[in-house]
């Protein structure tokens, strides 16, 4: 049987590869991903999954030609052929104009590997985190549950031809878990930290289970458009201002995919929200000391006081922007790694009788764009939803939809929460550290037409 | 096709898990290769080469079902592999309330092989490289002087691969499969002084590289960009309130993939996607109810020759065929796997795919359509429309988790008056519920349209090929809102 190298016998492998057919510059990155899911529906488990992954990132330049190759097989001969292949096939590509240099001292990370090693070993706490989270939503007044618990870890290994290298490691367990009274009855539960010690799976699941119950009867708004105010959950701004960080990359803004093109040192938003990029750090849930190109991750402030401070970049958009690096590589695509949104000084009670004809939102899904450049979307919202009126919670609601532009939004937001939680999960790509956010004249509509009969 | 030696592994994984106790067995390798190519603005971005395989194992033990993946391909690690994922199984087994069966479904043995005229293995970058440059410099062109608009920022991609699988079950499903792509996505940007307009658009079929000349992608990209000048230099407001709309082939695709196809997926109705993806406005007791006018007919069909979704067998080894989801109105037929039409007692239609190694199979659709009616032509439908709107093309859109409240926004809209096409309208927004949209039918037109898309479900989330469409189909009587 062919012979399998470890991560940094592969990167080393890679580069000593390249080099020999004569590229000019090499980096070899291993990805070694180890998952563990449970997942269940209707209060039992529907599944378990194990999947361990291995994966070498490759990019070649000769010439200020560029060439990037992913690859799954760590054998010593497939990779080397696939490193030829990678080399030959540069030859016929143009000079990339995009193309910069790495740096030319290479940098030595010490090997890191502080996530909870508790993590490793996550198949023997699936089924008792299950059950503890199912049992506080039928405590709390759900009749099912639907959800998945994911416990992984992921390490990142780099050598360039330049002489970086290094090694880093972080862990992440997630949960995510739905409560139904009834079809049209249901409640969100989230619960997301890097380390075993802080992982609340039964405040999860309380929460959606109590929201379950609160749901049921949940009418539909009169009008067909109206303007409230929307108190968003930390899962529901997440998912939201999320968006911005995202939109905060350069290549997104060179691509006229973003809202923030020109607006470097422009007021985007409130000057109450500050919006920060941070690559490593207690409870990152995606931690990574450096990027793909080897640079070193830091913290960035992307919006402060409301003003855009930064976009991210890799080596190659930071030349064209005349600055420097935010160790935000992505080879093509720079982009953020965890997001922190400041909190506020607000407490949830304190938002709610702030309001005078509001919704308070719990989860949302199926945010789209009419358009990137201009920022303007609607998202579904689901689960707990609730009408507001003279500072008090009134009525359940369902069947809404939210419209606005990410500007608007983002400069429309009047209180946030001291109350802060990670959330990552089906509809939060990147990990963000997210307050309870308050936002003004946000567009909520209804579909045309009469709901079904109830199925049963 | 793939290694006898890959093959090998899911035989030995298949009886591995057997010898360990799982009651049911099945193990797939699968992967692909790929070159993609990127331009931004015109400008050429690194290109990317993929060569990714692995294995997936997936178990019954006890009623419980347990997958597992690596791409390590050596016997030792798929040992490994089999031993966890039985193991884990039997960890959560005290959790499974509904015992999981994969019930009797006809399995096949079969080798399925797409035909190529122009190979899509190593295609050349280069060559990928100047399709694009050809499309974007002629996007550039013809904008140039059209009305003060410029496209200012283009975003294009096109990839060329292959997928190929082996799947092995431990009652006997013995499927080879390698499926050749090319597709395209493309996002453009036309500005007019502080007015943006925007289009994303995805092409793609399977086959070799012959597909760029049949779908007549350069002429396709440039008929958008055409639309994206119109739009900003001479739309009007859209108008609003009751009346009738005509969607086209691309609005009646996505109308019937998200408010027919995710509806009618079993899974959901049965409550599995419940935390993710959502479920249903319909049951399990639903086959039968009227849900759409007579007019209404939907299908989903994975073996149209080319399609983006083609998968005439599925990946639990069982044969795929065509299913009338909505039959003049009536739901006639939920997608099903092996575990769902086993529970629910009816024939499975083979509707299980998985993106990739390290994805368990779940119900998907193939390519759902509205099928085409008794209009002979686009001009035919639209004469029935006294004062109304024709849909073309759609820019955002959404829909609840339950599939039930859905909203499509225009970009390519006409005003239709005393049966003819008049001015561009910007940005009408259809929001309308499932069953007042096919409740609503009045007629189709006879041309079948296909749109490319890649369906997101499932946790972690697969993203899977699938063609969109449908002929003209003419709705009376319903809101428009919206209109900027």
């Amino acid at each position: 049987m062919a012979r399998v190298m470890d991560p940094d016998e592969s990167n080393e492998f890679g580069v000593k590869t390249a080099k020999k057919l004569g590229a000019d510059e090499a980096i070899l990155m291993t990805v070694v991903s180890s998952e563990r899911m449970a997942r269940f529906a209707n209060s039992s488990v529907t599944v378990t999954k194990s999947v361990k992954e291995s994966g070498q990132m490759v990019y070649l330049v000769k010439g200020g030609r560029r060439i990037i190759g992913s690859s799954s097989n760590p054998e010593r001969s497939s990779l080397e052929r696939f490193i030829e292949l990678l080399y030959k096939s540069m030859a016929s590509l143009p000079k990339d104009a995009g193309y910069v240099p790495l740096p030319s001292r290479g940098r030595k990370y010490p090997r890191r590997s502080s996530y909870d090693k508790k993590l490793d070993r996550a198949e023997n706490l699936l089924a008792d985190y299950v059950e503890e989270a199912v049992g506080a939503a039928d405590s709390a007044g759900a009749r099912r549950t639907a959800g998945s618990l994911e416990a992984g870890v992921t390490s990142h290994h780099i050598m360039s031809s330049t002489g970086t290298s290094g090694s880093d490691a972080s862990g992440r367990i997630l949960l995510n878990i739905r409560a139904f009274t009834d079809r049209d009855a249901s409640g969100h539960g989230l619960s997301c930290a890097s380390a075993v010690r802080d992982f609340r799976p039964a405040v999860a699941g309380k929460r959606a289970g109590a929201h379950s119950k609160t749901m049921r009867n949940a009418r539909q708004l009169g009008g067909e458009a109206e303007s409230y105010q929307v108190l968003m959950s930390p899962t529901v701004a997440s998912n939201l201002i999320a968006l911005v960080g995202e939109f905060a990359s350069a290549f997104s803004v060179e691509a006229g995919t973003s809202y923030l093109v020109d607006k470097l040192g422009k007021k985007v938003a409130s000057g109450d929200l500050d919006l920060t990029d941070v690559g490593s750090g207690d409870g990152c849930l995606q931690a990574r000391t450096f990027d793909d190109e080897g640079q070193p991750t830091r913290s960035n402030k992307l919006v402060e006081g409301g003003v855009l401070k930064t976009y991210l970049h890799n080596l190659s958009t930071a030349k064209r922007f005349k600055t420097k690096s935010t160790g935000n590589a992505g080879l093509v695509e720079p982009g953020p790694w965890n997001l922190e949104v400041g909190a506020g000084d607000s407490t949830y009670e304190e938002m709610v009788k702030e309001m005078r004809h509001g919704l308070v939102l719990t989860s949302n899904w199926y945010t789209r764009f009419k358009n990137y450049r201009t920022g303007e979307f609607s998202t579904v919202p689901r689960d707990g939803t609730y009408l507001v009126e003279s500072g008090e919670v009134k009525a359940p609601i369902k069947g809404i939809r939210v419209s606005d532009s990410l500007e608007r939004m983002t400069s429309s937001i009047r209180l946030l929460s001291k109350e802060r939680e990670w959330v990552q999960w089906w509809e939060v790509d990147t990990p963000t550290l997210c307050p309870w956010v308050l936002v003004d004249g946000m567009t909520v509509t209804k579909a045309y037409g009469e709901s079904p009969p109830r199925a049963s | 096709m793939l290694h006898e030696e890959y093959k090998d592994l899911a035989e030995y994984c298949v009886r591995e898990a057997r010898r360990l106790g799982a009651e049911y067995a099945e193990a797939r390798v699968h992967g692909g290769k790929g070159t993609g190519f990127l331009l931004k603005n015109g400008e050429p971005q690194p290109s990317v080469i993929d060569d990714s395989f692995g294995i997936a194992a997936r178990v019954i033990v006890g009623g419980a079902m347990g997958f597992g993946a690596t791409n390590l391909l050596s016997r030792e690690r798929v040992k490994d592999l089999t031993v966890t994922t039985v193991k884990m199984a039997k960890f959560t087994a005290r959790l499974v309330k509904e015992p999981i069966k994969m019930g009797e479904s006809k399995t096949a043995t079969r080798k399925v092989r797409v035909a190529e005229k122009e190979p899509v293995e190593g295609a050349d970058p280069n060559w990928l490289k100047s399709l694009l440059l050809e499309i974007d410099n002629s996007v550039v062109k013809l904008a140039k002087g059209k009305g003060g608009v410029k496209i200012a920022n283009r975003i294009m991609v096109a990839s060329a691969g292959f997928e190929e699988k082996y799947l092995v079950t431990s009652d006997g499903a013995k499927v080879e499969s390698r499926v050749p792509r090319f597709s395209y996505f493309g996002i453009l940007t036309a500005l007019k002084g502080g007015d943006a307009a925007q289009r994303t658009i995805q092409r793609g079929e399977t086959g070799g590289l012959e597909i760029v000349k049949r779908i007549r992608l350069r002429e396709n990209v440039e008929d958008e960009a055409r639309t994206l000048v119109d739009v900003l230099s001479r739309a009007e407001k859209a108008p609003t309130g009751i009346m009738d709309v005509v969607l086209s082939p691309e609005l009646s695709g996505i109308a019937a993939h998200e408010s027919v196809g995710h509806p009618q997926e079993a899974d959901r109705i049965l409550g599995r996607e419940g935390a993710q993806a959502g479920e249903s406005y319909l049951s399990k007791d639903s086959l039968g109810t009227k849900v759409g006018s007579d007019e209404a007919y939907v299908s989903d069909d994975p073996t149209i020759e080319h399609s983006n979704g083609f998968c005439p067998v599925d990946d639990e080894g069982v044969v795929a065929k065509k299913r009338r989801l909505i039959v003049g109105g009536t739901v006639t037929e939920f997608l099903q796997n092996r575990s769902t039409s086993s529970l629910l007692g009816v024939e499975n239609n083979g509707s299980s795919r998985s993106a990739g190694f390290d994805r368990e199979p779940i119900i998907r659709m193939s390519n759902t359509f509205v099928e085409p009616g008794d209009y002979a032509t686009t001009e035919e439908l639209l004469k029935e429309v006294r004062d109304g709107i024709y849909l073309k093309s759609f820019t955002e859109w959404n829909i609840d988790d339950k599939r039930l409240n859905q909203r499509y926004t225009g970009l390519e809209a006409y005003r239709v008056r005393n049966g003819e096409t008049t001015t561009l309208v910007r940005a009408p927004v259809l929001e309308i519920t499932t069953p007042a949209l096919w409740g609503s039918v009045k007629g189709r037109s006879s041309r079948l349209e296909f749109e490319a898309a890649n369906c997101g479900k499932g946790d972690p989330m697969q993203g899977i090929p699938v063609w969109t469409g449908g002929p003209d189909t003419l709705l009376a009587g319903v809101r428009i809102a919206g209109g900027s």
